[in-house]
């Protein structure tokens, strides 16, 4: 039934015929590419520097994937996603300091507390729609900031040093280049992992799930397992990622958790192309960079960035690179009215429209009135 | 116990202030405007700058001069408020609704690095406070300023709910919260109606600033922050976009960190805040005042 | 038509975000090359916060830094060559903190004379022990920094242990019975205040009525004012910064308050007087290493810092001063700037004359004693009260 909506086959059914630059980047290959550059970048530049941010890149882009399929795929609006990460690299951390064992090895403590950590957090929660499970997320994560903040086993405010780099069968990765080589084979497979899992049976249902939640339970999707079932994903992608956080710094605090980290997160995913895995490995490049290029302005440097952001996303409102799914269909005539599908639109709507509507009908109707006015007067001309 | 309840009262009449602006701004276009909590910063600025550029006001005039520098304050602030949806939201209206939270999020940082590169990062001290005598009430110290800061939020607040229900702005606001689609078809000049809401909400944000700096007498650049995360939640326990839920979430929100604080120590307050907010809303997820949305037309 | 455009757009985006990538990484091969060679100027680096909510602390620091540097190179600079400074900005967030003292080392940093945040401090200290460059950190100073035990980290700030052991000593002194101890949960005040709370407990005599965190960057601080006053201490400790330090002293005393009211360094600074308003802060004790307001004929260094940024020295300004000066002489001494050397400089050195007072280190890398003091605020401006000695 789900194969109806499945949002990537749609455009193809629309028979629009494909330009040579989408093509390309619909290519398979790209992410080989994308992969061959990262792997290729040490050979260019391999000081010091370059390595940390490009490490620090890295990892960022595999919490914005792992944000991805939780707010890309399902919808859900997770305004606390750095808690997961806090949880995986704290258990890395306590885990390999008490046992002294490689950090490795503490994957398995990481993924089940990270596990549970999506459950606690999710199970509860997941009943909640829209802004209202943005802000017990967000509580969630200050909660989990906090709490490691005041407890004796997470190190209070100055959290937990010395943590030890990463070993491989008695290799010791723990050189910024070696370990960079690390986290780009990490990451690259569990980018691979979240974009398979997007098309996947469950990425579909997740993807119904986001365009119209009623329907899909209507048709018979256990709406609140398949929710539950991204966050887990998504929690175990961020614990992954506090994981190679606290191997790369050696330290972690509180402060590494803080809201904005999840702001920012968020923002990678969005300014990407939400549920668009190149998209938004694209995004966190970005995000994770800007700020580090924009350096030497001092003070500045934010006031650059919040710009940037804004200039960004008003002349690219869909992302850099939204998900296929969202092109508008040619040639359709772009209509509005009183009388208009509240939301009723089959799965080849145009694209506009659709992506307006990604989150939740408590938004849509007020949301799209509006829309629909001003983007028809600002887009009549090219439609 | 008195003492605490009039303290959560008093922090919680600030919150109100701020999540009035996020509330109403949320009712009528659904955004979660991140910017809000710096306009209240920028208020605090801009009366900084005016009551500065004056020189020395004399201790027995310091009232009226904070008066009529709130109402400048409240104009120049929401029209930045104003700005800043022209700039940053309103091209976005028809974009998915993360976006716009994205561009929020860069409004914020523009404001607070904004304020933070021409002022500078270090604390500025209010050129006016607030001083005045102590009461005992019921075992509760209360003071002057505090009285009349309370007074001034109450007018602010009621003036605000008489202007949304007496007046054809405030139908019209009421209107396109309920029923955008229709109170388009019925003629209502919808970007009118969202200039107004944002000049009102980051007005009342600026005025908040402007009594906090007087009371507080501490500002800097950073100041919106928290305080725009804590009335964002008042907001949402309230019922987010309902403006009598705004104004009792943000007094329920102050009494709980009072409490909070007082059971378990300062370190945990918040925790205990943010636990309380996520027991609340599981048991009734659509805050104290919100309505249960129908899923679907 | 219209889909072209943002594919065009996306392109341009990749091939930006590429070239920007590329293009930056040749600008830093290019500076990997080591400064800390034979010739050319002796980079300094210094790892503070430039934004953020303790940008201006970092402003202070940095300001006392360029003005040693510029003293220095006035004067000829070290080994006959100029001594150039290398401030980054890491906004008291570890990640941040990394790459900022990686960059510091790609640019050929012979000497780190930065740390404030402590979190943010610890994840620098691998990084500049594995490029053997020797760090004066003059400011962060929890405990944990010390307790890593690295050769090149050393501490001109007193330590939090130090700082604890001078409060409880002028407790003691000064007669009063009960505590209050009110930390603002960061990592370097929340050190000051448990090992206070330990020490106390640990001397007897003197009751810890209440111990309790505040948060940072808030206005109203009325519920640990309402927690004080029902608790009734003699005097409240506070260990963070003057922010709030100021804010908690004036609603104290709106409140009613009339126990004594003592403050740790990191609230050491006119604004505190200025925050907490009127005469509230009054009789305001502080436990503070020697301030240039402290020290007899600083008054000339106060007016060249004042002259230099138009403001007045904050906290950790002499002690970022002195961080540099430090250096310059380590550097001096060792003849050098090979990391060994300077280290090896650094620990020979005896009775430097410091702000604080004459230099030694001990085996731990700290200061031999904290040089702590105990200030009262006077007449609207802090001034010696007892020197515990």
């Amino acid at each position: 039934m789900s194969e109806n909506i499945d949002s990537s086959t749609a455009p193809r059914l629309i028979g629009k015929p494909a330009s040579v630059v989408s093509r390309l980047f619909e290519s398979k290959q790209l992410g080989w590419a994308g992969f061959a550059i990262a792997v290729i970048f040490p050979f260019l530049v391999a000081n010091n520097y370059a390595m940390n941010i490009a490490t620090t890149a890295v990892i960022f882009i595999l919490l914005a994937s792992g944000l991805n399929i939780v707010v890309g795929y399902c919808g859900l609006l997770d305004l606390g996603y750095i808690a997961f990460m806090a949880v995986g690299a704290y258990t890395a951390g306590i885990v390999s300091k008490a046992w002294e064992l490689p950090i490795l090895f503490t994957i398995p403590a990481v993924l089940l507390m990270t596990v549970l950590a999506g459950l606690i957090i999710g199970a509860p929660t997941l009943r909640l729609r829209s802004d209202y499970l943005a802000i017990v997320t967000l509580g969630f994560g200050e909660i989990i900031r906090l709490t490691a903040n005041n407890l004796t086993i997470t190190g209070g405010p100055s959290g937990i040093y010395g943590i030890p780099g990463v070993e491989l069968f008695g290799l010791d990765l723990s050189s910024p280049v070696m370990f960079y080589f690390f986290c780009v084979v990490v990451v690259s497979l569990l980018v691979l992992g979240s974009a398979r899992l997007g098309k996947s049976r469950l990425g579909r249902a997740w993807r119904f799930v986001r365009e119209d939640e009623d329907a899909a339970e209507a048709m018979g999707i256990h709406t609140y397992k398949v929710k539950l079932a991204a966050y887990i994903f998504g929690a175990m992608w961020g614990g992954m990622g506090g994981m190679l956080f606290a191997a790369h710094l050696s330290a972690i605090s509180p402060q590494s958790f803080v809201f904005l980290q999840s702001a920012l997160v968020l923002m990678a995913v969005v300014l990407g192309g939400m549920g668009n895995t190149r998209g938004v490995v694209v995004g966190a490049v970005v995000i994770s960079l800007l700020p580090e290029f924009l350096r030497d302005m001092g003070n500045l440097r934010y006031v650059i960035f919040g710009v940037v952001l804004i200039a960004v996303m008003v002349l690219r409102p869909q992302g850099f690179w939204p998900a296929r799914a969202y092109e508008p269909e040619k040639g359709e005539p772009n209509k509005h009215g009183p009388d208009m599908d509240d939301g009723g639109s089959g799965p080849g709507a145009h694209g506009r429209k659709r992506s307006r509507r990604e989150h939740k009908k408590v938004t849509t109707s007020g949301q799209e009135s509006f829309g629909r006015e001003t983007s028809s007067q600002e887009r009549g001309e090219n439609a | 116990m008195t003492q605490l309840v009039w303290n959560g009262l008093f922090v919680g009449s600030f919150y109100a202030l701020i999540a009035l602006g996020y509330s109403m701004v949320y009712g009528i276009i659904k955004l979660l405007n991140f910017a809000h909590g710096d306009l209240y910063m920028l208020g605090a600025f801009i009366g900084y700058a005016m009551l500065s550029s004056v020189g020395i006001i004399p201790a027995s005039m310091s009232i009226t001069a904070l008066l009529i520098v709130l109402l400048l304050t409240m104009i120049i602030s929401g029209g930045i408020g104003v700005g800043i949806e022209r700039l940053a939201y309103r091209p976005l209206r028809g974009s998915p609704r993360l976006a716009v939270l994205i561009t929020a999020v860069g409004a914020s940082f523009t404001l607070e690095y904004g304020v933070s590169a021409i002022a500078g990062p270090n604390p500025r001290v209010f050129p006016v406070r607030l001083q005045g005598q102590t009461f005992d009430v019921l075992g509760a110290r209360v003071s002057a300023p505090q009285i009349v800061l309370m007074v001034i939020a109450v007018l602010l607040m009621l003036s605000l709910n008489s202007y949304i229900q007496r007046t054809s702005m405030g139908r019209a606001m009421r209107a396109i919260a309920l029923d955008p689609k229709g109170s388009l078809l019925m003629g209502i000049n919808v970007n009118k109606v969202i200039t107004w809401t944002f000049f009102i909400g980051s007005a009342l944000a600026g005025a908040a600033g402007v009594m906090a700096g007087a009371y507080y007498g501490k500002i800097d650049f950073l100041m919106g922050f928290i305080i725009g995360l804590k009335a964002f939640t008042a907001a949402v326990i309230g019922g987010i976009g309902n403006i009598k839920g705004a104004m009792l979430g943000g007094l329920l929100l102050g009494l709980l960190e009072a409490f909070g604080s007082q059971w378990l120590g300062g370190e945990w307050r918040d925790v205990f805040t943010f636990a309380v907010l996520i027991a609340f809303l599981t048991l009734k997820p659509t805050g104290l005042l919100g309505e249960r949305v129908t899923e679907r037309v | 038509m219209k889909l072209r455009i943002p594919k065009v757009l996306a392109v341009g985006a990749v091939a930006a975000a590429l070239m920007a990538t590329t293009g930056c990484g040749g600008i830093l091969s290019g500076g990997d090359g080591n400064a800390s060679g034979d010739s050319g100027p002796i980079k300094i680096a210094a790892v503070i916060p430039l934004s953020g909510s303790s940008a201006p602390t970092g402003t202070y620091m940095k300001n006392g830094m360029q003005m040693a540097i510029d003293e220095i190179n006035a004067k000829g600079g070290v080994l006959g060559r100029q001594l150039q400074f290398d401030p980054e900005d890491e906004a008291c967030d570890p990640t941040q903190a990394a790459a900022a003292a990686n960059k510091a080392v790609s640019n050929g940093a012979v000497v780190s004379v930065g740390g404030y945040c402590s979190g943010a401090t610890l994840p620098t200290l691998p990084i500049f022990a594995k490029a053997n460059i020797p760090m004066i950190i003059p400011a962060a100073n929890s405990q944990e920094l010390v307790n890593q035990k690295l050769p090149n980290v050393f501490l001109i700030n007193g330590t939090g242990a130090q700082q604890s052991a001078a409060a409880v000593k002028f407790m003691a002194k000064d007669g009063v019975k009960s505590v209050a101890l009110v930390d603002d949960n960061t990592s370097y005040s929340k050190d000051i205040a448990s090992q206070t709370k330990k020490d106390l407990e640990a001397a007897g005599g003197i009751k810890v009525a209440l111990a309790t965190s505040v948060t940072a960057g808030e206005s109203d601080y009325s519920s640990v004012v309402h927690d004080i006053t029902g608790a009734n201490p003699d005097m409240v400790y506070w260990t963070g910064y003057y922010q709030e330090g100021g804010l908690i002293i004036n609603q104290l005393k709106a409140a009613g308050f009339k126990g004594k009211i003592m403050v740790a360094d990191g609230s050491v600074d006119a604004s505190l007087i200025e925050i907490a308003g009127g005469t509230n802060a009054e009789g305001v004790f502080a436990t503070m290493t020697q301030t240039p307001d402290t020290i007899k004929g600083a008054e000339t260094w106060i007016a060249d810092y004042t002259k230099k940024f138009g403001s007045a020295p904050g906290p950790y300004s002499t002690q970022s001063y002195d961080a540099v000066r430090l250096a310059a002489e380590a550097i001096t001494k060792a003849g050098s700037t090979d990391g060994d050397k300077i280290i090896a400089a650094l620990n020979a050195i005896d009775g430097f004359e410091l702000f604080s007072g004459p230099l030694k280190f001990t085996p731990e890398h700290t200061l031999s004693s904290g040089g702590f003091q105990i200030l009262v605020v006077k007449d609207g401006k802090f001034t010696l009260h007892d020197d515990l000695s």
